[in-house]
């Protein structure tokens, strides 16, 4: 036999190619010895436990909750601002799809992984804040609860999480090689995208609505007859900070994956545009709201300062800031800008849900360590599920399986 | 009821009206600075003419502009310089640039004749030719601190220098403009399209658009080969290869 015969190639397995990126199963497991894979599992092996802690022993057990402040950094973070920042999806998709600027196309698909991620946390989030979780289903099927705020928002963010998960069927369907799966995901797109805006409208703004039925208890300085409008419109800029910083962390994180025929820079200065224009809008919104309800001299109060950090440092301030970055092309400070402005809409959701609430009230809620714990398991969770999903589906990258599409 | 009654009866009502009139006359030139300086600069003549866009849908092209077949641009203005740039095609056949070597002012340069280099994140460069004879008399600072504003605004913010022309008449019998300019370009997106690869030319179900770096696409390790090949300043050695 000749010395210079070819070896066979190890077979592959299913697995192998699509779970294990091709690699043996040992090589895979050395492959995710990184200081991030370190830093996520010691978050999970404190954070799984303290999961079921939760659902084992109670809300009572495990969060400084109460009567008075039933509504925790459960509610006021992972839900709804968990919501707002996954706002991306429909924001990036309707300016695809509906307003037709397609160069934005390349950003699409990670924007609608980032929202369906951030929904799926969110509600994850919601159910260990419910006291009987189980009952989930109960307003959906059973018992509507019609008159209720909360029946609405129930439906559409059920809807809207269906919704994502249906406009991430394309790259599931490359990636799985179901082309005739893959054909009617694909027309289904637009159809997708016009349901899931005016869901993310109906729900978004619901979240703000919520707290039209307790203007005595929510300080009178972030409670207005406005919410709604405020918590849609900041959901806008929410979504689109949101997409600048996730796309220039993924390019960083996942450089063997992007396309690198895309000006990233130049998506990135588009979208500073849009937020800019969109807090310069809101900024002036919030002061009609201050204005409509007389609100001045509370200005001068404690909250009252807490409100200016919130409103000019947090809304008017990025938006003139990505106003500059734009017209000079800056995308670093870009990204800088729009991670202030993802921290802005947090501290916003948090004031409504949780710091203004119950303002005045001789009992004041403060997370304990399990609350914060659950919460920062759920984010690595759905930043580990981000990453897994991205290094194996044509995420980052359209074109890397486009063969399937054309063939 | 006496005036100050009135005015604190409805003061909240005209503070809010005040705001919402404020709103709207600020919003107009934020608007306007955000979206850069070409939307507020534009010469004279340019604006009786109100330019539009027109050719082929990849690469539009200005109906104020003459064009070089070099892929560059001129543009007369009212102060009697050429305001010169690279156009919409050049912009995305080279990749993201790392700067933008333009000549100094002072400088002579000849129509046809090499006069500035890009330099894409690589290292590598490419020159390009002017269209027009000339002195340089102006460079566009910005672009040392943003080089991408040549291909992100190729038509506006992204120009590169203005030259005190020498024999314009002459020059522009050698440029393109309007339909001719069209037509050309027709023909240079048909050459691309006879040559790039099918998954450039359609994204799934919405028709496609080209992307950044086309000469990389067609030739990923001899990209300045091909980007050379296509400005009309290749060497020898290119075009043996």
């Amino acid at each position: 036999m000749s010395s210079t015969a070819a070896r066979a190639l190890p077979s592959r397995t299913w697995v192998t190619d699509k779970i294990f990126l091709g690699l043996p199963f040992a090589e895979y497991l050395k492959s995710l010895a990184t200081p991030g894979s370190f830093v996520a599992g010691l978050i999970m092996a404190v954070g799984i436990p303290v999961i079921v802690y939760r659902f084992a022993y109670g809300l009572g057990a495990s969060t400084n909750l109460s009567q008075t402040n039933p509504w925790g950094i459960w509610i006021g973070f992972d839900m709804m601002a968990g919501v707002a920042l996954a706002a991306g999806g429909y924001t990036i998709a309707t300016s695809v799809y509906i307003f037709g600027l397609k160069e934005y196309h390349p950003i699409v698909r990670p924007a609608i992984l980032t929202g369906f991620l951030g929904y799926l946390f969110a509600v994850l989030g919601l159910c260990a804040d419910l006291g009987r979780p189980w009952n989930l289903p109960v307003p959906l099927f059973i018992s509507w609860g019609g008159p209720s705020v909360m029946f609405e928002i129930a439906w559409c963010v059920v809807l809207y999480l269906t919704v994502l998960g249906l406009e991430f069927l394309p790259p599931l369907f490359e990636w799985l090689r179901w082309k005739k799966a893959l054909v009617l995901a694909t027309k289904a797109t637009i159809g997708l995208t016009i349901v899931g805006v005016m869901l993310s409208t109906l729900h978004q703004s619901s979240l703000g609505g919520l707290f039209l039925m307790v203007p005595t208890k929510l300080h009178p300085l972030w409670y207005s007859p406005f919410i709604p409008a405020y918590f849609f419109i900041s959901s806008i800029a929410a979504g689109l900070s949101m997409v600048i910083v996730e796309s220039g962390l993924s390019h960083r994180a996942f450089k063997s994956r992007v396309d690198h025929h895309v000006n990233l820079d130049k998506l990135v200065v588009g979208l500073a545009r849009g937020a800019s224009i969109v807090l310069f809008a809101y900024f002036f919104l919030k002061l009609q709201g201050v204005v409509d309800g007389g609100r001045w001299a509370l200005l001068a109060t404690g909250y009252g300062c807490w409100y200016l950090v919130e409103v000019l440092g947090f809304v008017l301030l990025p938006s003139l800031v990505f106003a500059y970055a734009a017209r000079h092309a800056r995308a670093t400070l870009i990204r800088w800008t729009a991670a202030w402005t993802v921290l802005g809409i947090i501290i916003n959701r948090l004031n409504v849900s949780v710091i203004a609430l119950n303002w005045n009230s001789p009992d004041r809620y403060i997370p304990n360590w399990m609350e914060v714990m659950l919460s920062l398991t759920l984010v690595t969770l759905g930043v580990s599920a981000f990453r897994w999903i991205v290094n194996r589906m044509p995420v980052l990258n359209e074109h890397e399986l486009s063969g399937i599409r054309e063939s | 009821m006496i005036p100050h009654d009135i005015l604190t009866l409805y003061s909240a009502k005209m503070i809010e009206y005040g705001i919402a009139i404020l709103f709207l006359l600020l919003f107009i030139p934020f608007w306007k600075y955000v979206q850069g300086p070409s939307a507020a600069v534009v010469p004279a003549h340019a604006r009786v003419r109100q330019p539009a866009a027109t050719g082929a849908d990849w690469f539009p092209i200005p109906l104020d502009r003459l064009f070089h077949r070099g892929h560059a641009w001129a543009r007369p203005d009212a102060d009697g310089l050429v305001t010169v740039g690279l156009d919409g095609f050049a912009a995305k056949l080279v990749g993201p640039l790392a700067s933008v070597a333009l000549p100094q002012i002072g400088a002579a340069v000849g129509q046809g004749e090499r006069a500035w280099q890009l330099v894409a994140d690589d290292g590598r460069a490419v020159e390009m030719l002017s269209p027009l004879d000339g002195t340089i008399a102006e460079i566009n600072a910005d672009l040392a601190r943003s080089p991408g504003a040549a291909q992100l605004d190729p038509y506006g913010r992204g120009w590169l220098f203005r030259v005190r022309p020498q024999r314009l008449r002459a020059n522009s019998t050698n440029l393109l403009s309007g339909a001719m300019a069209r037509r050309w370009m027709d023909e240079v997106v048909a050459g691309l399209q006879r040559t790039l690869s099918p998954e450039l030319g359609a994204l799934a179900q919405d028709g496609g658009v080209p992307l950044a770096d086309i000469a990389r696409i067609i030739d990923p390790d001899n990209w300045d080969s091909v980007a050379r090949t296509h400005l009309l300043t290749e060497d020898k050695e290119d075009a043996n290869a």
